[in-house]
C-alpha cells in the first residue's frame, strides 16, 4: 500500500493539473468553503465571547446568590442577611476570584423634568472596581468613593432623558422596609456610557447609603460571584448551594437565558453552517471529479488492460481527490488564518450599536485564532470530501478495459 | 512444435441475450507458437477484436477454452486476469496508448512499477528497451511532444519491457503515415526475430499483412484461413 502511494502520488499530482482550470475551480470551492466555516466559527465564538464579556463583566458576574423568591419578585421583603460564616468561607475559597454584595431594588428616579423607572443599585465601589467593568465606563464626573457615598451615578442616556447632569440633584424613590415609600435626593456625581439597557435602568449609589435610604440594617439583595474559569461555573455553584442551602444561587446561564441559549445555539449553528457549506462543496467536488473520470475512461481502460488492478485505480483516483481537497483545505485554512490575523484589532460594530445591543453583543468583536477548530474543521472537510469523491473513484475502478477501449475507438 | 503460447479451443463469445444475441466468435480453434509473427485480419464485425480481447485476457469466452502461457482463462477471476496481463502479455493499441502526464521512460517504467520491480532496475530496463526501439535521447519527452510513430514505439517498448510471452497489437499502424507504419513494422519484425517474442497484430492494412509470417483471416466469428509463409 505504502509503495503504491509512493508510486501514484506524483502521477496523481500531475493528473490534477491536466485540467488546470477545473482543478483551480475545485480548489476555490474547497478553500472558500473552509474559509467561510473557519471565519464564521471564529466570528461567532468572538461574538458569544463579547456578549459574555459585556454581560458578565458589567454586572452579572459568573453568577449570583439571592434570597429565595427575589428573582420572581425583587422587592424589599425578598432581601437576605449578609453571607453566613459558612457561605463567606465558601466565597473566600481560592477557586473564586472575587465577590461582593449589592442592593438591587426597583424604584423611580425623578428630575425636575421627568420621572423614570430605575433599579436602585447599592454597591461597594471598591469591590465593584475589581469585578465590574462599569466603573471604568465613566465619561463624566467620578465613580462612588465608598459604601457611604450618597452620590448617584447614572447612565448617559438616562441623564439626557432626565435633563440632569453632574452637580444637579435627582430624587430616588423606592419602597422602604417599613412599607412606606422611601425617597431621598442624591447628587449626580458621575455619568457612565454603557449599553442603552444598562444606562436606562440602573442608578448606582453606595451600599450603606442605599441601605440607610431604604431603612435597612445590613440586608442585601444579591451576592455577585466572579470565577476565574467559566468552565467551573456549574461545579462552583453546586458548592455554593451546599454552603447556603436556604438561598437561591444561580449561574449566569440561569440568570441570562438569552445569553446562554445564544452560546449553545452558536455552537450548534457552526455545524449547521458546515453542513450547508459542505453540501455545496460536495456537489462541486463530485461534479468535477465525475467529469475528470468520464474524460479519462479510455485511460482507465488502458491502465486496466496493462494489468493495473481495480483497487489500484481506486487508490489513484482517490489520491487525486485527497490531494486536490487537501490543497484546497490548506489554502482555505491559510486564508482564514490570514483573515483572522488581519482583524486582530477587532471588528468595530459600533455603527450598528443599537442592533448589537439588542442581540446582547459587544461593540467590538475580537476574533481569535483557535488551532483546535482549524484542525477539526479542516480534517473534517478533508475526510468528508474524500468520502464523496469515492463515488467517482469507484466508477473509474470499475472501468472495463474492453468497454473503455471500444468507447475510445 | 513447442508448446503453444496461446491455445483457443471452441472459443465462443455471445453478446446480449435472446433475439438480440450477437455471436461474435463461433467456435474458434487456434494456437500461437513461441516466435510467431502473425497478423489477424477480417472485415468489421468478423470477430477480430473480440478474439484479440480473448487472447489478451481482457475478456473471457462464453464457451470454449483459452489458455495463455499455460494459464486457463476460464478459471481465473478479474484479479488473476490482471496479473496475467501484467506479466505475460504486452499491448499496443491503435491510439491513446500512453499516459499523457508521464514521460516516455516513465510510461515504460509504469508497468515495471506495477510489477514491483526495484526502482533502479526499472530505470535501467526502461532506458535499455527505449534504446532498442530507437528512442534514445527521447526518454524524458512526454507523449504530447512526440510524433504518432514515436508514441507507438514507446508503446512497443512498454509492451516489451516486462518480457511478455506475447505482444498483441490492435491496429497499431492505423493512425500512422506509410513511412512511420513501415518503420513500426520493421521494428516489431526485428524484435520478433531478435528476442523471439510472439507478435499477434490485428490489422486492415495490406502492407502490414504482407510483413507477417503467418496470416489469419476471420469471417463471421470463425478463422476462415490460416496461411504460413
Amino acid at each position: 500500500m505504502m509503495k503504491s502511494l509512493k508510486t501514484f502520488t506524483p502521477l496523481a499530482w500531475r493528473n490534477l493539473w491536466r485540467n488546470a482550470r477545473r482543478t483551480s475551480i475545485t480548489l476555490i470551492v474547497v478553500s472558500v468553503g473552509l474559509w467561510s466555516v473557519l471565519f464564521f466559527n471564529s466570528f461567532m465564538n468572538a461574538w458569544v465571547q463579547s456578549s459574555k464579556d459585556a454581560a458578565l463583566d458589567l454586572l452579572l458576574g459568573s453568577g449570583q446568590i439571592h434570597a429565595v423568591g427575589y428573582m420572581d419578585d425583587p422587592n424589599i421583603e425578598a432581601l437576605m442577611p449578609p453571607p453566613s460564616a459558612a457561605l463567606t468561607a465558601a466565597l473566600d475559597d481560592t477557586r473564586i476570584t472575587d465577590w461582593t454584595t449589592r442592593i438591587a431594588l426597583p424604584g423611580v428616579v425623578v428630575s425636575e423634568y421627568k420621572t423614570l423607572p430605575v433599579t436602585v443599585m447599592g454597591v461597594n465601589p471598591e469591590a465593584e472596581a475589581r469585578i465590574s467593568s462599569l466603573p471604568g465606563k465613566l465619561v463624566e464626573g467620578r465613580y462612588l468613593d465608598d459604601t457611604d457615598d450618597d452620590g448617584v451615578v447614572l447612565g448617559l442616556h438616562m441623564v439626557e432623558r432626565l435633563k440632569t447632569g453632574i452637580g444637579r440633584r435627582v430624587i430616588l424613590m423606592s419602597q422602604g422596609i417599613d412599607g412606606a415609600m422611601a425617597e431621598r435626593s442624591f447628587d449626580v456625581v458621575g455619568v457612565f456610557d454603557a449599553d442603552q439597557a444598562t444606562e436606562d435602568f440602573f442608578a448606582f449609589t453606595g451600599l450603606k447609603a442605599s441601605q440607610a435610604f431604604l431603612g435597612l440594617d445590613d440586608q442585601i439583595a444579591e451576592i455577585v460571584v466572579v470565577l476565574p474559569d467559566e468552565a467551573d461555573v456549574d461545579a462552583e455553584f453546586t458548592r455554593l448551594r451546599e454552603a447556603a442551602p436556604d438561598l437561591d444561587a444561580r449561574t449566569w446561564k440561569e440568570l441570562n437565558l438569552f445569553l446562554a441559549s445564544t452560546d449553545s445555539f452558536m455552537g450548534a449553528f457552526i455545524y449547521i453552517w458546515l453542513g450547508v457549506v459542505f453540501s455545496l462543496m460536495a456537489i462541486g467536488i463530485v461534479n468535477t471529479q465525475l467529469m475528470a473520470v468520464f474524460e479519462r475512461t479510455q485511460e482507465f481502460g488502458l491502465l486496466r488492460a496493462l494489468g493495473m488492478k481495480p483497487r489500484l485505480v481506486l487508490l489513484l483516483v482517490t489520491l487525486e481527490s485527497a490531494m486536490l481537497i487537501g490543497a484546497g483545505v490548506l489554502i482555505g485554512a491559510a486564508i482564514s488564518a490570514l483573515t483572522i490575523w488581519s482583524l486582530q484589532g477587532g471588528i468595530d460594530l459600533s455603527a450598528y450599536a443599537l442592533a448589537v445591543e439588542m442581540a446582547q453583543g459587544g461593540n467590538i468583536i475580537y476574533m481569535e485564532y483557535d488551532p483546535g477548530s482549524f484542525v477539526l474543521f479542516s480534517v473534517l472537510i478533508w475526510i468528508l470530501g474524500i468520502g464523496v469523491a469515492l463515488w467517482p473513484a469507484r466508477r473509474a475502478s470499475k472501468a472495463s478495459p474492453v468497454e473503455a477501449m471500444r468507447y475510445a475507438s | 512444435m513447442s508448446n503453444p503460447i496461446v491455445t483457443c479451443r471452441g472459443v465462443t463469445k455471445v453478446f446480449g441475450k435472446g433475439d438480440l444475441a450477437v455471436h461474435a466468435l463461433a467456435g474458434v480453434d487456434l494456437d500461437f507458437a513461441p516466435g510467431d509473427f502473425a497478423t489477424l485480419a477480417g472485415p468489421s464485425g468478423s470477430g477480430k477484436t473480440t478474439l484479440l480481447n480473448m487472447i489478451g485476457a481482457l475478456d473471457t469466452p462464453t464457451a470454449g477454452e483459452v489458455s495463455i502461457a499455460g494459464n486457463r482463462l476460464n478459471d481465473m477471476n478479474k484479479s488473476q486476469l490482471s496479473d496475467l496481463r501484467l506479466t505475460k502479455i504486452g499491448f499496443v493499441f491503435q491510439s491513446l496508448n500512453l499516459i499523457p502526464v508521464l514521460s516516455a521512460v516513465e510510461n515504460v517504467e509504469f508497468v515495471l512499477e506495477l510489477q514491483h520491480c526495484p526502482a533502479a532496475e526499472q530505470r535501467e530496463r526502461a532506458i535499455k528497451v527505449l534504446e532498442q526501439v530507437g528512442l534514445k535521447g527521447m526518454e524524458n519527452r512526454r507523449p504530447s511532444a512526440m510524433s504518432g510513430g514515436q508514441q507507438q514505439r514507446v508503446a512497443v517498448a512498454r509492451a516489451l519491457v516486462t518480457k511478455p510471452a506475447i505482444v498483441l497489437a490492435d491496429e497499431p499502424t492505423a493512425n500512422l503515415d506509410s513511412k512511420n507504419s513501415s518503420d513500426l513494422m520493421d521494428l516489431m519484425a526485428q524484435l520478433n526475430a531478435d528476442l523471439g517474442i510472439t507478435f499477434v497484430i490485428g490489422t486492415h492494412d495490406v502492407s502490414v499483412m504482407k510483413r507477417s509470417r503467418r496470416h489469419l483471416e476471420m469471417l463471421d466469428g470463425r478463422i476462415s484461413s490460416d496461411t504460413r509463409r
